[in-house]
């Protein structure tokens, strides 16, 4: 317990000299505090905590009428002293004498909107009360409106702390509140930490030690972002407090009982934090992000594991340090004798591409005089094929899709046909069709919502929906807002606010002005739901500090229901969601399970397949009549179905590995397709009514796995290109970079002929020293699949008679040894027992997932993603599961405000 | 399809009984050219893309070769060689798609379907019109013939800063008139009360998304920038859904429906279509003559045009001819005998050699440029009240994706990419061929310097190296 017996002088001197020069300051504060206090501050001159603050006032100028925020994040939120004449300033503490009112200029957007969308959060204040009998409570630090109407407030009732924080199972007044005990107050200097969960866990400490605990239950989504913040009064007045400050923070997390200590002790008169949040390991950070990309775009085509050209392989770390076959090419601390750099200086490398342009040379200098510090163990290519994308964070139209599910979900409505009929087709980006910074928006977007808006509405019930929120067909304000607000909240897949409901509330007083009845009030009401930007975007809070933010309950809510269902989430996801169980993993993990049993989830994967696989592409295969005259246009349809029903049977039906797409030994056709592949036996009736039949392929030494059907073989196009092919088998499922020919390089391809197959082409081109140091890499990927023809039929002669084989071998990015096959069965054993295909489908499934391309800052949360699914049976379901825990989708990067 | 030019007059001659409504905006009706009643001649920039270039032997030969058709253009033009696009040539570069998306920008693209930066059009569009373009105003309008798609970069040549697309590509000509034109579909009718029901809703969906772009949004800038397009979007719609009048007698006419290939349709996989000539100059005339029609109206101020996409992939069949002459016979597959890609006009760049005629190479250029003229000369025929043409008074940059036709030429693919501009109301020099010798970074900030622009291209920290030849 706090007591009041104060610190003699001579003892204070004595531990300031000791401790650190850090606390000088606190010398003559600590004089009043107590022994025992005291004897805890001596121990450490701590550093204060600074991951997750928000605003930090340490009072550290003697004039003027501003207290600075100093936190050193985002906007500031600087404070202004109402009466001078009220406040005695020094350097370090700021005495409140008389009634004033210190306040935020303007609403502190930033700190409410921070801690409603998190949930959590820390107050902590260095004060000294000038009495004990100041009540109301009297305002130490509010964030409020007025007397009655506040997202948080810390005060004195007395000789009581106390805390009032609104939830949604709290008073708009933040009631009922936290109380230290009795005879907490002091007029003596004290550390005040008032700290709240997101799960509701609430506690009170007072110098470090928790005096108080207990729950404030409910969500923070009812905070006002237009509330004030505000020391020594509520806005408004009535609610003065006088005393002395001499630090004041808040934190967008709630703090540890360990970092409360470490504040405490750390004192009242800590520097501004701001230093230590700029401190960074700034070296690491340069390698990968400038150094590693450099590498990786000017270098590693043909100085990487594979490649290794004079010896020299720049992928890894150690092999870089080491050399090549001229020696060492970096030393560390002297560009001048690095041979890097010299043959980068003088243009002679890149060979036979551009040259590096000043700025990265001046980049790569720099690096190598302050040492060469590699940060990372292997540099990937394929991590920094979208550099440069890091810091966009586009909001998400819905795509077509979603917005036919979204309306499905709402209101009931199958808009399929219509919603196809207006609205433009998405285009593919980055290969799939859900890239947020693609989804623009055109005049004809506009105009289809409009119209669809008018469509669905039109096939509603709207009494009967109407009724589900409300039995209360009025049209009074409150009947209505309160129709509106629910209505709104399922539509727009979230709590709506007071300024949206009295907009919606305008629809309806302007029907009723107008003779309108009840109905038509709604209908126009939902038209203008159905357009609005919460409806047609996924919309989500992106201001804050610049740093990483958790998303909040309705967010989180979205992000796991359009991940997994392509839709909003339902009436229980949002329950889990405004209970919290969705902040808690296993919970979470509970309602992705049960999500995924839904058909919805089924559908959605098929997206996802025809997506990354662009089975699309089949409906506009045109191949040359004369070369292949038995063609039938309802065979590309017949692929399209055989690759997505293998999906569904590996993903849904057996609930397998994603790796066995690679090597499965069963394939669904039409009669038709089957009669093309030339499939022996016969194919199982699974459903009755479908044309597909199931064929098991154990005795087919030709097929068994996505790469042998016709879907993806008839991407090399009439000749069964093995470049196209080989690239194909590169990008989408080794997650391989290979550039363009350099100038100079004929690309026309060769035509087979009488002695020459595309094998043999394919193998000159290897041989050339021009070409075969990328077309080495993805090639032989293909090798396997010489005995399809450009439409996947089976041959064991070309159409000049050439035989045809089946062996080769693959080279895995990132590898120095080719591995060979005999077999196109081998080959596909060895890729899906491959690591890197594993971790391909799982980028490919991730970036499907987030609707972005990803780039070097996600590569760590990728891999854990991975790791995790695998260790879980690396299926559909465990990589949804994982992917949804990660922070890629519970937290969001945020951007600073602007300042003014 | 026949080949017919669509004059002003033809498209306002109107359909007479055809039963389709098309409200135009009043000030479209009831002006010759908003442009032709104002004093001022406003500022106005386009880009003409055209696929595969030309090789930088063959502009050598000035008007004598495969710039014949310009020919007659050729006091409103400068014609520029030997720019170079070196700074989109960065390793592993694709000319075509990567190249394509360095005309007018000058920048290498940011991912499949994003530039590296603004086209000089929307450099000039945010100078005049920093807070958006007149009521009723496209504010940028992307359309274009062309098949091959795959990536965006091969046909959409308008960009905004952050590199996304300015506007949505407009590939049918049906669509460019329907964009420009046309009214949008919202069932009205002559119920008054009705209407303003409506509008009550529009109303409100219009604060909404005027929140989300305001200083309460808590959307990043990227996202805050999309929603105030589609914002921007909204009030277009608004105005064309309420402030429109009925189709009056003598308003456009609604183009018919393309017979041609769009969609996947157009690029299977790559491996190119067949195309008669007639079919393909029908559709892209019809496309040029609605272009030029909005610029005539006023109703289009900013964006892009494109003829063929880059790396282009067709089976071209049919005589060629101009002015009475015939050019060439052409038949790619069969001359190439293949299929599939193979036998497309593209392969006559992938064998172009300096030392040889290049007989199929020459007829296919020859015949895009007379195209390009085509358009140019539409923007020719209209004046504005200083008296010059259209094409005269405009940023007209007419530019392609590689300057060697690709794969041949011993240094870099996008090193003498060609370049053709107008006079810019007499800011540039024109009835001149300049061998430049310098970067399009270059020449267009001298561009974008000549105009008026606040922003240029490029890094901020490059010293901006002003092409003074070709002022006037």
């Amino acid at each position: 317990m706090f007591v009041a017996n104060a610190m003699p002088l001579r003892s204070f001197v004595f531990w300031a000299i000791v401790v650190s020069l850090h606390l000088k300051a606190s010398i003559l504060l600590a004089e009043q505090a107590d022994g025992e206090a005291n004897a805890r501050l001596k121990k450490t001159a701590a550093r204060r905590v600074v991951d997750g603050l928000v605003v930090f006032y340490d009072f550290s100028s003697s004039t003027g009428s501003i207290v600075k925020d100093r936190a050193g994040v985002g906007k500031p939120i600087d404070l202004k002293v109402e009466a001078m004449s009220s406040v005695r300033r020094k350097a370090g503490s700021l005495e409140v004498i008389g009634d004033t009112l210190i306040g935020s200029d303007g609403s502190a957007r930033r700190l409410s909107t921070v801690i409603r969308r998190g949930g959590e959060i820390t107050i902590e204040a260095w004060v000294k009360p000038a009495n004990t009998r100041q009540a109301g409570p009297a305002r130490i630090v509010t964030l409020s409106r007025n007397g009655s109407n506040r997202n948080v407030t810390l005060g004195q009732d007395g000789d009581r702390y106390d805390v009032r924080f609104r939830t949604t199972s709290r008073s708009a007044n933040g009631l009922p509140s936290i109380s230290s005990p009795r005879q907490s107050v002091q007029p003596k200097l004290i550390h005040l930490v008032y700290i709240r969960g997101r799960k509701g866990q609430a506690a009170l400490f007072l110098n470090g030690d928790r005096k108080v605990s207990g729950q404030v239950p409910g969500a923070t989504s009812n905070w006002d972002d237009d509330y004030k913040f505000a020391l020594a009064n509520e806005w408004g007045g009535g609610r003065a407090w006088r005393g002395t400050y001499h630090l004041v923070a808040v934190y967008k997390r709630d703090l540890s009982p360990r970092e409360i200590e470490q504040n405490f002790r750390a004192g009242p008169n800590a520097n501004s934090p701001a230093p230590a949040l700029a401190k960074r390991d700034l070296r690491s950070e340069h390698f990968q992000t400038k150094i590693a990309p450099l590498l990786a775009h000017h270098c590693l085509e043909c100085h990487d594991s594979t490649a290794q050209q004079g010896g020299l392989d720049l992928s890894k770390k150690r092999k870089a340090l080491a050399g090549g076959d001229s020696g060492v090419a970096i030393v560390a601390g002297n560009s001048a004798d690095s041979l890097l750099w010299n043959t980068v200086d003088s243009d002679e490398m890149p060979h036979d591409r551009p040259p590096l342009s000043d700025r990265e040379k001046r980049a790569l200098q720099a690096w190598i005089d302050d040492g060469a510090a590699w940060s990372i163990q292997q540099i990937d290519p394929a991590i920094y094929a979208h550099s440069g994308q890091e810091n966009q964070n586009w909001l998400r139209r819905l795509t077509v899709p979603e917005y036919i599910e979204s309306v499905k979900s709402a209101l009931g409505v199958d808009i399929t046909s219509e919603a196809r009929e207006l609205l433009p087709r998405d285009l593919r980006a980055d290969g799939f069709s859900n890239t947020a910074y693609n989804l623009n928006v055109d005049l004809k977007h506009v105009e289809s919502y409009a119209r669809l808006a008018e469509i669905i509405v039109e096939r509603v019930d709207v009494i009967a929906f109407a009724r589900t929120f409300s039995k209360r067909q009025r049209f009074t304000d409150k009947d209505m807002g309160n129709l509106i607000s629910k209505m709104g909240k399922r539509i727009l897949r979230g709590p709506i606010n007071e300024r949206e409901i009295i907009a919606y509330r305008g629809i309806s007083t302007t029907t009723a002005g107008s003779g309108g009845d009840y109905e038509e009030a709604i209908s126009h009401i939902l038209e203008a739901m159905l357009q609005s930007p919460r409806f047609i975007y996924r919309i989500e809070n992106q201001v804050g500090d610049g740093s990483l933010e958790p998303v909040d309950e309705y967010e989180l809510a979205s992000r796991i229901s359009y991940i997994v269902w392509g839709g909003p989430p339902d009436d229980e996801l949002v329950r889990a969601a405004e209970s919290g169980d969705l902040f808690d993993s296993q919970q979470a993990a509970a309602q992705v399970e049960r999500m995924l049993d839904d058909s919805r989830a089924i559908e959605h994967s098929s997206r996802f397949v025809a997506e990354w696989l662009n089975l699309d592409r089949l409906g506009s295969l045109q191949p040359n009549r004369q070369r292949y005259p038995d063609w039938n246009p309802a065979l590309a349809g017949d692929m399209r179905e055989e690759t997505l029903a293998f999906f569904h049977d590996v993903v849904w039906r057996q609930n397998r590995p994603l790796a066995d797409l690679l090597n499965a030994q069963v394939t669904y056709a039409t009669p038709r397709l089957a009669q093309h592949y030339g499939l022996q036996g016969q194919g199982q009736v699974i459903e009755a009514d479908d044309d597909l039949l199931r064929y098991d392929l154990t005795t087919d030494p030709a097929r068994g796995g996505i790469l042998t059907q016709g879907s993806l073989l008839t991407v090399g196009g009439d000749e069964a290109s093995m470049v196209t092919r080989g690239l194909l088998v590169m990008h989408d499922f080794l997650r391989g970079v290979v550039k363009d020919p350099p100038p100079g390089i004929n690309t026309t391809p060769i035509p087979t002929k009488a002695g020459l197959t595309q094998r043999s082409i394919a193998m000159d081109r290897i041989g050339n020293s021009n070409c075969g140091g990328c077309h080495a890499k993805f090639e032989p990927l293909a090798f396997g699949l010489e005995k399809f023809d450009g439409l996947g039929a089976v041959h064991e002669r070309d159409e000049h008679g050439n035989d045809l084989r089946q062996d080769g071998q693959i080279l895995v990015p990132g590898t120095a040894k080719p591995v060979p096959y005999q077999s196109i069965a081998e080959l596909m054993d060895l890729l899906a027992k491959n690591d890197r295909v594993n971790q391909s489908i799982t980028w490919k499934l991730t970036q499907f997932a987030l609707g972005r391309p990803l780039v070097a800052i996600d590569a760590a949360a990728v891999e854990e993603i991975h790791r995790v699914a695998k260790r879980n049976g690396g299926t559909y379901r465990s990589l949804l599961k994982a992917i949804v825990a990660s922070d890629l989708v519970q937290m969001t990067r945020t951007e600073v405000e602007q300042v003014d | 399809m026949k080949t017919s030019r669509m004059s002003r007059r033809t498209v306002l001659r109107g359909l007479g009984a055809t039963a389709i409504g098309l409200p135009l905006l009043e000030e479209m009706i009831v002006s010759e050219s908003r442009g032709a009643i104002q004093s001022a001649v406003p500022e106005r920039a386009f880009n003409v893309f055209f696929g595969l270039g030309i090789p930088a032997p063959l502009q050598s030969e000035g008007f004598d070769g495969v710039l014949e058709p310009l020919k007659p253009l050729r006091e409103k033009l400068l014609l520029l060689r030997n720019v170079d696009q070196v700074r989109c040539d960065e390793s592993g570069i694709n000319a075509h798609f990567d190249g394509a998306t360095g005309a007018f920008t000058a920048e290498p693209p940011q991912g499949e379907a994003k530039s590296g930066g603004a086209s000089i059009d929307q450099v000039v569009r945010r100078t005049y019109h920093p807070n958006g373009l007149p009521p009723g105003m496209v504010p940028t309008l992307v359309a274009g013939t062309f098949f091959r798609r795959s990536r965006v970069g091969r046909y959409v040549h308008s960009y905004n800063d952050d590199g996304t697309v300015a506007a949505s590509m407009q590939e049918r000509p049906r669509e460019v008139f329907e964009r420009v034109f046309g009214s949008v579909n919202l069932s009205r009718g002559t119920d008054v009360r009705r209407d303003r029901l409506k509008r009550s809703v529009l109303d409100s969906v219009i604060d909404q998304y005027r929140f989300y772009t305001g200083k309460n949004s808590p959307l990043g800038s990227a996202s805050k920038s999309r929603v105030t397009d589609h914002l921007d979007r909204i009030r277009e719609f608004e105005q064309r859904a309420y402030e429109m009048k009925e189709r009056p007698q003598g308003a456009p006419s609604l183009p018919p429906v393309s017979q041609l290939a769009h969609g996947g349709q157009a690029d299977p996989g790559g491996q190119g279509i067949d195309m008669r000539l007639a079919d393909l100059t029908a559709e892209w005339r019809l496309m040029a003559d609605l272009y030029a029609l909005a610029i005539e109206l006023d109703r289009v101020r900013f964006g892009s045009i494109t003829f063929l996409a880059a790396g282009e992939r067709l089976r071209l069949t049919g005589d060629y001819e101009y002015h009475g002459r015939l050019i060439y016979q052409f038949d790619d597959a069969k001359e190439l005998n293949a299929s599939g890609d193979l036998g497309c006009s593209h392969e006559w760049w992938h064998r172009f050699r300096p030392e040889k005629k290049n007989t199929q190479l020459r007829a296919h250029a020859h015949m895009k440029m007379r195209e390009i003229a085509y358009f140019l000369s539409r923007l020719d025929e209209s004046k504005d009240a200083n008296g010059k043409s259209i094409l005269e008074n405009s940023m007209i940059t007419v530019s392609t994706e590689s300057g060697d036709g690709r794969h041949n030429d011993p240094q870099r693919e996008l090193s003498g990419v060609f370049h053709a501009i107008s006079g810019a109301n007499g800011r540039f020099k024109t009835g001149q061929i300049m061998d430049l010798g310098r970067e399009g970074l270059d020449l267009y900030n001298t561009m974008l310097d000549a105009m008026g622009a606040k922003d240029y291209l490029g890094p901020v920290d490059r010293e901006r190296r002003l092409v003074h030849s070709i002022r006037a």
